[in-house]
C-alpha cells in the first residue's frame, strides 16, 4: 500500500507542485503582511515550475493510485496520459497568462492587502483543474470539481463593493450548488448500479446485459448537467452571462478558458473512458450502446452555439458580448466531441488551445481599455482604431480569429472541426455550424465597426499601452498569424497528444 | 550548395524585408542598392556551385529534392516547402538571379535620386524570391505561389510611378490591366492545379509525372489539365488572347520591363509547360494548339513591332513574338530548344531592354525614336552593347539568339511541318527587320532631337558594366548549344544536358522523322540570308531612304493604320468584353442582383434573426429561480427523450 502510494507520487508531481507553492503563497501572505507585491512573481515562479513538470510528464501513459483491494484489475483513480498532459500543459500557460493578466488590470491593483488570497485561490482552481483532467475515479471527479467550483465561487465575487460582483458570486453558488448536487446523485446511482466508482471498472461491467438501461442512461444524464454546468453547454449556461460580466475581468477570461478546458477534458474522459467499447483502426469511437450519445452531443453542441451566437447579436457590454461568445464556442468545441473520434478529439484539441490564445487576447485588450475608460460598452470603443492604433489593430486580429477568418489561427481551429465532421459524414450538422458562424461575424466585426467606422462624440485622449501590454499581447498576436500560415506544427503536437489511456 | 539552395530563396526575401521595412530609415542609396544586389548576387553564386556540383554526379542522381518544413498535411493532401534541384530548375535558377544580378546593379545608377528608391529595391528583391519559388519549388503549390507572387511584384513595379500619366490613362490603370488579366491566366492555373490532385491525388512534381507517365488512355483528361495550363501560361507569357497587358507593363521603370517582362517572369509560362512536358506530350491535341498560339502570337506581335515608335512599346512585342518562338519549339516537342531560347533571349532582351533604358535615361525620359538619331557618338558603349544584342536576335551567325533560334525553326520543321517553319522564318525576317529600324533611327542619321533641350551622354559606369557583361553573354551565350549539323553526334551540350528531364516526354511524342543535315543546311541558309536582307533593307531604308518607309505606309495607308494601332485588339476587348461586363454588371448585378436580391435577402435573415434573437434574449431574465426551471426542463426533455428512444 505504502510503496504504491510513494511510487504514484512520482506521477503527480505537478499537482504537489502546485499544493506546495500555494501554501507558499499562504505563508507569504501572512508573514509578509505590508508588502505584497511579491506575491504574483512567486505564484508565476510555481507556475513555471509546475510547467516544466508537465512537460516532463508529456508522453507517459500510466495509472496513479492503484486500490489494493481491487480483486480484478489494476486500475488507478488517477491516469497519466499525453491526452491529460496536453490538457494540464493548456492550463497551466492559460494560468501563467491569467497572472501576467492580473498584473496589468487595476481591478486587481486596488485589491492590494487581499492580493495574497487572490492568488491563492487561482492555486486552489489550478490544484483542482490538474487533478480533474487526470482523474478517473468518480470520487475523486467530484472532488475536484468542488474544489475547482469553489475557489471560483470566492474569485467571481471578489470585487466585495461591486454590487455586480456579488451577485455573480451568489448566482453562481446557487446554480453551482445544483449541478453539483445532480452531480452527486447521478454519481450514487451509478455505484449502486456497478459498485465501483472506478470509471474503467465501470465500463467493463456495464457491457454486461444486467444493467439496467434507463437507470443508467439516467444516472449519466446527471453526470453530464454536472459537466455540462462547468462547461457551459445549453441549457445549463444561464449561469455564465452574468457571472462573467460581474466577475473581475481577469477572472472571467480564466473562467472561459482554463476552467472550461478542464471540465471538457473531465467530460471527453468520461465518455471516452466509461463508454466507449472500442476504437476503429481509422480512429472512431464505437460507444456501449447505453443511449445515444452522439444525438445528445450533437443536439446540445447546436443548441448551446445557437443560443450563445444569437444572443450576442444584441450585447453592448463588451465583456458580456464575449460571455455569449465563449458559450458559441463551447458548442463548437462540443462538436468535436460528438463525431467521437480521434480526428475530432484532434480538433478539439487545435481548437482549445487557438481559443486560448484569442479570448485571453480579446479580454485582455477589454480590459485594457476599461482601465484607461472605467467602461466596456461598445460605444467607447467608438473611433478607438485611431486612438488607440495597436490595441485598435490587436483587438481586430483577435476578433477575426475568434470568427475563424483567414489568415487566422481561427480559421484553422474551425477547419479542423469541420474537416472532422466530413469525415464522419455530419455533414448537416456542419453546415449549421458554418451558418452559425456567420451569425457570429456580426456581433464580431460590429466591434471593428465602432472602432474604425464610427466616430466618436466625445474628446478622448490617446491610449498607449505600456511596454508590458505591449509585449504580451504580441505573444498572443504572433502564433495567432504564425499558426495561421504554418499550422503543421501545432496540428502534429495535438495528434501526438491524442491518445487516452484505454482499458 | 545543393542542400544549401533554400539560401538562393531566403536571401532575397532578407533583402525585401531589410529594404521594405527599414529602408526608409537607411534612406543611404549605396546601403540599400549593396543590400538589394548583393543578395541576389550571393544567390547566383550558390546557385552556380550548386550547377557545379550536380555536374559532378552521376545523370541519374543529378535530381535532388530539398525539403525545408511540411507546409500542411490534411487528409492525403500533403503540401511541403521543398525545392527540386534538377538541370532544369538550376537553369532557370542562374538565369534568375544571373541576369537579375546584373539588373540590380543597373538600377542603382538608373533609379538614381528616385524618392522611392528603396521600396524599388524592396519589390525587385521580392520579385527575385517569388521567381526562384517558382523554378524551384518541387510541386504545384509552391511554383503557384511563385506564380502568385511574381504577378504581385510585377504589379506593383508597373505601377511604381502610380501617381504617373501612362498613354491615355494612368500608370496605375495599367499596372491593374497587368494584374486582372494575369488573374485570368492563373483561374485556368488553378483548375488545371485542382485537376491534376483530382487524377493523380497529389501535387508534387515528381509524384506527378511519374504516374503520368504510365497512364494511358486518359486523353481527354489530360487534354483538359494541359489546356487549363496552357491558359495560365498564356496569361502570364503573354501569347493570344492574353497578351494585352504586356505592351502596357511598360509602364514601369525600364530595368522592370528588362528583368520582370522581358527576361524572367513572362517565361514562366515556357518554364511550366517544359517542366510538366510529360503532361502536355500525352495531350498531343493541346500540344498542336501549343505550337499555334506560340506561331501566331509570334508572327502577329512582329508585324506590330514594325510601327512602333516607342522604343520600349518595339522591345515589348519583340518580347511577345520571342516568346511566341519559346511555345512554337515546345508546342513541336523541343522542350531543351524553348528553355535554350529562355535563356539566351534572357541575355539580349534584358541587354536591349537595359539599353533602351540608358537612352531614355540620357533623353530624359524620351521615348519617342523618331525624337532620336544619331545617338551613337554620344553614347558608345551603349551603341555597341545595343547593336550586339540586335545583331543576336536577329540571328547573326556565331550569336547567341542564331543557335537558339535556329534549333526552333528546325525543329518546328522536323517535328512540325513546313508551315510551322515558313511562319517562323518570317518572323525571323521581321524582327531583323524592326530591330534595325530601331537601332537606324536610334543610333543612326540625323539628330532629330533639339541640342537645348536635351543633353545626350553617356551612362555611369554602374550602369554600362551591366550591359558589357550581358554583351558578352549575347555572343557566347549560345556557344553551349551549338547544333548537331555543327558541332557533331552529341556535340549539343545544353541539349543533352536537360535531355534526362525531357526524356519521358519524347519517348512519349516519339519523333522519328528521318531529316537529313542538308535539309537543316538548306533551310538555315534561306533563313539567315532572309534576315541578312532584311537587317540590311532596314538599315538602308532608316538611315538614308526614310521616304521610302513614308511612301510605303502612305501607300497602304490602311494596313499601317492596323499594325499602328495593333489590330484593334485593345479596343475589340474593350467592346466585346469590358463594356458588356462594366454595363451588366451596372445595370443587373448592381442595381437588381445586389441592390435587390441579395440586400433584400440579408436584410429580410436579419429581420428574422433579430426577433428570434429577441426571443432569446428574454430567457436570460436575471433570476436565478428561472435559470435552474430552465436548467431542470431540459433535463427533464432529455429524460423524456431517452424514454421515448428506449
Amino acid at each position: 500500500m505504502i510503496n504504491e502510494i510513494l511510487n504514484s507520487i512520482t506521477f503527480i508531481y505537478p499537482e504537489l507542485a502546485v499544493s506546495i507553492f500555494l501554501l507558499i503563497i499562504v505563508l507569504v501572505d501572512l508573514v509578509f503582511h505590508k508588502d505584497k507585491k511579491y506575491i504574483p512573481y512567486i505564484s508565476l515562479a510555481g507556475l513555471v515550475i509546475t510547467g516544466i513538470l508537465v512537460l516532463n510528464q508529456i508522453g507517459i501513459t500510466h495509472f496513479a493510485f492503484v486500490p489494493q483491494l481491487s480483486a480484478v484489475k489494476k486500475y488507478g483513480m488517477m491516469t497519466i496520459d499525453p491526452f491529460g498532459s496536453y490538457f494540464k500543459l493548456l492550463v497551466v500557460v492559460t494560468s501563467i497568462l491569467i497572472i501576467f493578466f492580473t498584473i496589468a488590470s487595476e481591478e486587481v491593483i486596488d485589491l492590494k492587502e487581499r492580493l495574497g488570497e487572490f492568488h491563492a485561490l487561482i492555486y486552489g482552481m489550478i490544484l483542482g483543474m490538474l487533478v480533474m483532467i487526470s482523474a478517473s475515479d468518480l470520487i475523486l471527479i467530484y472532488l475536484s470539481l468542488e474544489l475547482l467550483s469553489l475557489s471560483s465561487y470566492v474569485l467571481a465575487g471578489f470585487l466585495k463593493l461591486r454590487e455586480r460582483s456579488s451577485e455573480a458570486s451568489l448566482k453562481y453558488v446557487i446554480y453551482g450548488s445544483v449541478s453539483s448536487g445532480l452531480m452527486l446523485f447521478g454519481i450514487s446511482i451509478i455505484y449502486g448500479l456497478t459498485g465501483s466508482t472506478n470509471l474503467y471498472v465501470i465500463n467493463s461491467l456495464i457491457q454486461g446485459p444486467q444493467i439496467n438501461l434507463f437507470t443508467l442512461s439516467f444516472s449519466s444524464i446527471l453526470m453530464f448537467v454536472g459537466i455540462g454546468y462547468k462547461i457551459s453547454a445549453a441549457p445549463f449556461h444561464f449561469w455564465t452571462p452574468d457571472v462573467y460580466e460581474g466577475a473581475p475581468i481577469s477572472i472571467t477570461a480564466y473562467l472561459s478558458v482554463a476552467s472550461k478546458a478542464a471540465g471538457f477534458a473531465l467530460l471527453i474522459r468520461f465518455i471516452q473512458t466509461g463508454f466507449t467499447s472500442f476504437i476503429s483502426e481509422d480512429g472512431y469511437w464505437t460507444l456501449i450502446a447505453v443511449f445515444d450519445w452522439q444525438a445528445l452531443l450533437i443536439a446540445i453542441s447546436i443548441l448551446t452555439m445557437t443560443l450563445g451566437n444569437f444572443s450576442a447579436l444584441w450585447q453592448d457590454n463588451l465583456k458580456r458580448m464575449l460571455a455569449y461568445s465563449s458559450i458559441a464556442h463551447a458548442g463548437y468545441i462540443l462538436l468535436g466531441i460528438a463525431v467521437l473520434s480521434n480526428q475530432g478529439l484532434i480538433a478539439v484539441l487545435i481548437y482549445f488551445f487557438v481559443y486560448m490564445l484569442m479570448n485571453i487576447g480579446a479580454f485582455y485588450v477589454v480590459m485594457l481599455i476599461s482601465n484607461k475608460t472605467g467602461s466596456e460598452n461598445i460605444d467607447d470603443y467608438d473611433g478607438l482604431g485611431a486612438k488607440a492604433p495597436f490595441l485598435g489593430v490587436a483587438l481586430a486580429i483577435f476578433l477575426i480569429s475568434l470568427t475563424g477568418l483567414p489568415p487566422t489561427a481561427g480559421f484553422i481551429a474551425k477547419l479542423y472541426l469541420f474537416i472532422a465532421l466530413i469525415d464522419a459524414n455530419m455533414i448537416v450538422v456542419a453546415i449549421i455550424a458554418l451558418l452559425n458562424t456567420v451569425v457570429s461575424l456580426y456581433y464580431y466585426v460590429r466591434v471593428l465597426k465602432h472602432m474604425y467606422l464610427t466616430k466618436s462624440e466625445r474628446e478622448q485622449e490617446n491610449i498607449t499601452p505600456s511596454i508590458g501590454s505591449l509585449v504580451y499581447l504580441l505573444v498572443l498576436l504572433i502564433p495567432i498569424l504564425f499558426f495561421g500560415i504554418y499550422f503543421t506544427p501545432i496540428v502534429e503536437f495535438a495528434r501526438s497528444c491524442v491518445s487516452l489511456l484505454g482499458i | 550548395m545543393i542542400e544549401l539552395i533554400y539560401l538562393t530563396i531566403l536571401l532575397p526575401l532578407l533583402g525585401f524585408v531589410i529594404n521594405g521595412f527599414f529602408g526608409k530609415k537607411i534612406g543611404n542609396e549605396k546601403v540599400i542598392g549593396l543590400i538589394g544586389s548583393s543578395t541576389v548576387g550571393i544567390s547566383f553564386v550558390i546557385s552556380l556551385l550548386a550547377l557545379i556540383e550536380t555536374i559532378n554526379l552521376p545523370v541519374e542522381q543529378r535530381t535532388n529534392v530539398v525539403e525545408l518544413f511540411t507546409w500542411m498535411s490534411v487528409g492525403s493532401l500533403n503540401i511541403s516547402f521543398s525545392y527540386l534541384v534538377d538541370q532544369l530548375s538550376l537553369v532557370m535558377a542562374l538565369i534568375v538571379t544571373g541576369v537579375g544580378f546584373l539588373i540590380h546593379v543597373y538600377s542603382i545608377g538608373y533609379m538614381h535620386g528616385d524618392k522611392g528608391f528603396y521600396r524599388f529595391f524592396a519589390y525587385m528583391n521580392l520579385f527575385i524570391f517569388a521567381m526562384m519559388n517558382l523554378v524551384l519549388g518541387d510541386n504545384f503549390v509552391v511554383l503557384f505561389l511563385g506564380w502568385e507572387g511574381v504577378g504581385l511584384c510585377s504589379y506593383l513595379l508597373i505601377g511604381y510611378y502610380y501617381d504617373q500619366k501612362f498613354e491615355k490613362g494612368t500608370v496605375a490603370q495599367a499596372a491593374k490591366k497587368a494584374f486582372i488579366v494575369n488573374r485570368i491566366g492563373d483561374f485556368g492555373f488553378l483548375l488545371g492545379m485542382f485537376l491534376i490532385f483530382e487524377t493523380f491525388n497529389s501535387l508534387n512534381f515528381l509524384e506527378v509525372f511519374s504516374q503520368a507517365k504510365h497512364l494511358t488512355g486518359a486523353e481527354s483528361t489530360f487534354g483538359f489539365i494541359a489546356l487549363f495550363l496552357f491558359i495560365g501560361a498564356t496569361g502570364k507569357s503573354a501569347q493570344i488572347p492574353l497578351f494585352v497587358w504586356l505592351p502596357d507593363a511598360m509602364a514601369g521603370p525600364t530595368p522592370v520591363s528588362a528583368l520582370i517582362h522581358a527576361a524572367t517572369m513572362v517565361t514562366a509560362g515556357v518554364y511550366m509547360v517544359a517542366r510538366a512536358s510529360i503532361i502536355f506530350a500525352s495531350a498531343p491535341v493541346i500540344l498542336a494548339v501549343v505550337a499555334v498560339i506560340g506561331l501566331l502570337t509570334a508572327v502577329f506581335a512582329a508585324t506590330i513591332g514594325l510601327v512602333q515608335t516607342d522604343i520600349k512599346k518595339v522591345l515589348a512585342y519583340s518580347t511577345v513574338s520571342q516568346l511566341g518562338y519559346m511555345f512554337l519549339a515546345a508546342g513541336v516537342g523541343a522542350f531543351s530548344a524553348a528553355i535554350f531560347h529562355v535563356m539566351t533571349h534572357a541575355f539580349f532582351k534584358a541587354l536591349l531592354f537595359l539599353g533602351a533604358g540608358s537612352v531614355i535615361h540620357s533623353m530624359h525620359h524620351q521615348q519617342d525614336i523618331m525624337h532620336y538619331g544619331g545617338l551613337k557618338k554620344y553614347m558608345p558603349v551603349t551603341f555597341l552593347t545595343f547593336i550586339i544584342a540586335a545583331f543576336a536576335i536577329s540571328g547573326f551567325p556565331g550569336l547567341s539568339g542564331f543557335f537558339s533560334k535556329d534549333e526552333i525553326l528546325w525543329f518546328s520543321y522536323a517535328n512540325g511541318n513546313f508551315v510551322y517553319w515558313l511562319l517562323g522564318a518570317l518572323t525571323a525576317v521581321l524582327t531583323a527587320f524592326y530591330m534595325f529600324r530601331l537601332v537606324s533611327l536610334t543610333f543612326f542619321g540625323e539628330e532629330r532631337f533639339s541640342h537645348d533641350k536635351y543633353h545626350p551622354h553617356e551612362s555611369p559606369k554602374v550602369m554600362t558594366i551591366p550591359l558589357i557583361i550581358l554583351a558578352v553573354l549575347s555572343v557566347i551565350g549560345g556557344w553551349i548549344g551549338i547544333p548537331e549539323v555543327f558541332s557533331g553526334e552529341h556535340g549539343n551540350v545544353f541539349h543533352n544536358w536537360l535531355a534526362p528531364i525531357f526524356l519521358d516526354a519524347e519517348l512519349k511524342l516519339a519523333y522519328y522523322g528521318a531529316h537529313s543535315h542538308t535539309e537543316e543546311l538548306i533551310l538555315m541558309a534561306i533563313s539567315v540570308s532572309a534576315a541578312l536582307f532584311s537587317m540590311y533593307g532596314a538599315f538602308k531604308i532608316y538611315t538614308q531612304r526614310r521616304e521610302i518607309a513614308e511612301k510605303f505606309a502612305l501607300k497602304f495607308k490602311k494596313a499601317y493604320m492596323v499594325l499602328l494601332n495593333k489590330y484593334y485588339v485593345d479596343e475589340f476587348y474593350e467592346a466585346t468584353v469590358i463594356q458588356p461586363i462594366q454595363k451588366s454588371s451596372e445595370k443587373f448585378l448592381w442595381k437588381i442582383a445586389d441592390n435587390k436580391l441579395i440586400d433584400g435577402i440579408v436584410n429580410g435573415t436579419a429581420v428574422v434573426i433579430t426577433s428570434f434573437s429577441s426571443v432569446i434574449k428574454k430567457m436570460q431574465t436575471g433570476v436565478a429561480q428561472v435559470y435552474a426551471l430552465i436548467m431542470m426542463t431540459g433535463i427533464a426533455a432529455i429524460l423524456f427523450w431517452i424514454i421515448l428512444s428506449l
